[in-house]
């Protein structure tokens, strides 16, 4: 235990050091709910609905930073570590390199956590929005959302021959989902055949998810989404902990 | 005398690459023990095989008495390692990298004497990045010694430092062995090797040509300097190197 916190302070730091993080897990959601904020406002999100644009937005946005740490952070973080040997290093110790991936699997949860609350305070104190979901419910298809998120970064990090690989396929998997799962880009805005192809994005389906719960709405199939979120993490899991590269 | 570390029979390959053949190690107590050979002679694959992060195709090993694959947590509280390329994340700096070490152990020497005994204390706040060649080899002596070991296994530290920076570093070993620690290195250097070593293992491709001290090392090859025996000894060609 004592090992963690430590590990989990100084890896924090280093992490925060490096603001990669902090731009695209913290700083980027508020932005969007600022942008997204300043052109609705407390518009209705659509002619009759009871609730607003920027409330509807809310889980999809409250997904940004699940999206950079999972997709993009995980990978690269443990691509870096093994090229550098740092995984292999805690293998001549009593301790063991699965330590230091769980303590970075905490620290991405933090950022998730921390973005999480500071956008719910923004739409609730600046645009007067309020939740009206279920909160049981909401949080957990957030650590549904979690559990996948990561579970495709671990696979990734962890099967990729080198970092410039690991950080190729984070990009072809980040950039898309961040577009087009509805996490930036409002899902309700794209055209039905966009919405088609995107539902195919794991994301997407964390996203009604979020977006059901959060807004209090009975959801046509709440079967899709969870089977398929869980079913991707089971695999994912499964897979890295197989096939896992330590060096 | 007691024997700190028994190699016997290791063997590995990588496919149908011979990387190491039937290797026989024993070190003991309080004993420096160098492994000598060219790039590609197999020395990182046995360091690593003996340390059990690679898995050796045949032979035991065992080092204070435990194996060091099934008694792994037990046998690094007492065994410090530092591998030949370095290994630390970026931004971090010395004091944090010193603290995270010692979070792994359950008993440790305190770092701020160690950093203060191979003179480091000043360079607690900076970046491990931007220390020297030879501070950051210092630092990994330190990391290496935090455990309070009974062991170290040094696999290259001096390569790529200048002569001044080896010379510290070697002051550093020679004290350490003062003091009784058993200490396991590999080197492409043979000034540093007879100064520190008691005994050596040349290897050559894969095989120990060589195995005792350097002063036998010297006599059984004719010749008059650790550097002629090391090149009779890998000599692959067949050459004459005294005509150099």
């Amino acid at each position: 235990m004592k090992a963690f916190r430590t590990m989990l302070k100084t890896e924090l730091k280093l992490s925060i050091r490096g603001m990669d993080m902090i731009i695209f897990a913290i700083v980027f959601p508020i932005v969007m709910v600022i942008l997204l904020g300043i052109i609705y406002g407390t518009k209705p999100a659509y002619d009759g609905a009871d609730y607003t644009f920027l409330e509807q937005s809310f889980g999809a946005i409250s997904t940004i930073a699940i999206c950079a740490g999972g997709v993009m952070g995980l990978p690269l973080l443990i691509s870096d570590y093994r090229h550098k040997k740092i995984l292999k290093r805690f293998k001549v110790t009593p301790s063991s390199p699965i330590l230091i991936l769980a303590v970075h699997l905490v620290i991405y949860t933090i950022y998730s956590v921390v973005s999480l609350i500071s956008v719910y305070i923004l739409v609730k104190i600046f645009f007067h929005s309020d939740f009206n979901g279920s909160i049981f419910g909401f949080v957990g298809s957030y650590v549904l959302v979690i559990l996948s998120m990561f579970s495709i970064g671990m696979l990734v990090g962890g099967v990729a021959p080198d970092a410039k690989t690991a950080s190729i396929i984070a990009s072809i998997l980040y950039f898309p989902m961040l577009m087009f799962s509805g996490a930036t880009l409002p899902y309700e805005v794209m055209p039905d055949t966009l919405q088609k192809v995107t539902d195919f994005l794991p994301l997407t389906q964390g996203v009604k998810l979020l977006k059901a719960t959060s807004l209090g709405l009975s959801i046509d199939n709440i079967v899709i989404p969870v089977v398929s979120m869980s079913v991707l993490a089971i695999l994912c899991i499964s897979i890295s902990i197989k096939c896992f590269r330590w060096e | 005398m007691e024997t700190t570390i028994k190699v016997e029979n290791l063997s590995k390959s990588y496919g149908s690459f011979l990387a190491v053949s039937d290797l026989n190690i024993s070190v003991e107590r309080g004993e420096v023990f160098g492994l000598l050979g060219a790039n590609g002679a197999g020395k990182s694959t046995s360091i690593e095989c003996i340390l059990g992060t690679k898995k050796a195709d045949s032979g035991t090993v065992s080092i204070l008495g435990m194996n060091p694959v099934t008694e792994r947590k037990k046998l690094y509280e007492q065994v410090g390692v530092q591998f030949q390329e370095s290994n630390y994340p970026d931004k971090i700096t010395v004091s944090e990298l010193c603290m995270e070490t010692q979070s792994l152990y359950k008993t440790f020497t305190d770092y701020k004497e160690l950093l203060k005994q191979f003179h480091l204390m000043e360079k607690e706040k900076s970046m491990v990045s931007e220390l020297s060649g030879g501070q950051k080899q210092r630092l990994f002596i330190v990391l290496a010694l935090i455990p309070n070991p009974e062991v170290v296994f040094l696999d290259e530290l001096t390569t790529g430092l200048d002569v001044e920076a080896r010379r510290v570093v070697w002051r550093s070993l020679d004290e350490l062995k003062r003091k009784g620690l058993t200490i396991f290195l590999t080197s492409h250097y043979m000034d540093e090797v007879e100064v520190l070593c008691d005994r050596i293992g040349i290897l050559r491709k894969g095989k120990m040509v060589f195995y005792g001290t350097v002063q036998e090392a010297i006599q059984s090859s004719n010749c008059t300097k650790l550097e002629d025996a090391y090149l009779y000894y890998t000599d692959q060609e067949g050459l004459n190197y005294e005509s150099i």
